[in-house]
């Protein structure tokens, strides 16, 4: 008996790709944010399958065990082979690698996600402060706009007013 | 040429303007797609690469798992590699064109409004 340690999701590069992303800054944002999200559960992933690997030690062989058949359905069993595991590599193929081997994989899945996170959070902060310089462009021009219509509207009441004192009189 | 074809004119090019925006984004996501594939197969391929020539290597069929031959994986994931890069190659070229395409019809899109707004300035003139 195998035990597969599955790693089904996969960090994609097209998070950091610029191109296909929304153009409004608002958007990409989100995007990237979602991307990170994404890279965090299959960090946690790698992480839970890298410390199950650390309990398959040469002792476990012949024990027994609960073998899953749905999520909540059980069967024991023993393990009869606590040296190699089959890995889920991705696109179907699995590879079956010894215990120090599985540790090597999980350990390399792991750094390569964080730094592809540390890119995209590089990449998410620039944004970011890129979006706040146009919000604060965005409410500068605002306030003159308003500014521009009060002192029309404050010279257009003066001008009244003169004139009904002017029809007063 | 009258108002009114040149109206019927500027609805068809904004239409086909349209459209154009709509292959690009169908292109664009498509891309973005074949791109993910491409890493994960880069990713396996890696893999692939870095084991013994001894290693066992299964491929999940449906349910089950086949043991397969690590040359032949090995050739069917560099095969896969190659023709995914093509693909995006492809995608590529015709977001370049459906790009250009874009920016054509846009030209004569504002091209038509200018001369719409001459037609209306000129007959409020009268």
């Amino acid at each position: 008996m195998h035990e597969v340690a599955e790693s089904c999701a996969q960090p994609s590069e097209s998070a950091v790709r610029e191109r296909g992303a929304a153009s409004y800054p608002t958007k990409e944002l989100q995007f990237f944010n979602e991307s990170l999200q994404q890279l965090k559960i299959a960090q946690l992933k790698f992480n839970e399958s890298g410390e199950c690997v650390e309990k398959v030690t040469p002792e476990t062989k012949g024990k027994e065990m609960l073998v899953p058949l749905t999520s909540c359905m059980y069967v024991p069993g023993t393990i009869a082979d606590a040296e190699s595991l089959l890995i889920d590599v991705g696109t179907g193929y699995y590879l079956e690698r010894n215990v120090n081997g599985a540790k090597d994989y999980f350990n390399r899945k792991i750094k390569f996600v964080t730094e592809q996170m540390e890119k995209i959070q590089k990449i998410a902060s620039e944004k970011s402060k890129l979006r706040e310089v146009v919000m604060d462009m965005m409410e500068v021009k605002l306030d003159h706009q308003l500014a521009a219509i009060q002192q029309q509207q404050a010279e257009a009441e003066a001008v009244k007013a003169k004139a009904a004192a002017a029809d007063g009189m | 040429m009258g108002p009114e074809m040149l109206q019927k004119k500027l609805e068809e090019e904004v239409e086909s303007y349209k459209k154009i925006q709509k292959d690009l984004s169908k292109t664009t996501n498509l891309r973005s797609q074949l791109d993910g594939q491409l890493n994960e197969n880069k990713v396996v391929q890696e893999e692939l690469d870095l084991i013994d020539d001894e290693s066992v290597v299964f491929k999940l069929i449906g349910p089950a798992l086949i043991r397969q031959d690590l040359e032949e994986a090995r050739q069917n994931v560099n095969k896969r590699v190659e023709y995914i890069t093509q693909e995006i190659k492809r995608h590529d070229n015709t977001m370049d064109k459906l790009e250009k395409d874009a920016d054509a019809k846009r030209e004569s899109i504002g091209m038509l409004q200018q001369q719409m707004q001459q037609m209306i300035r000129k007959q409020m003139g009268k």
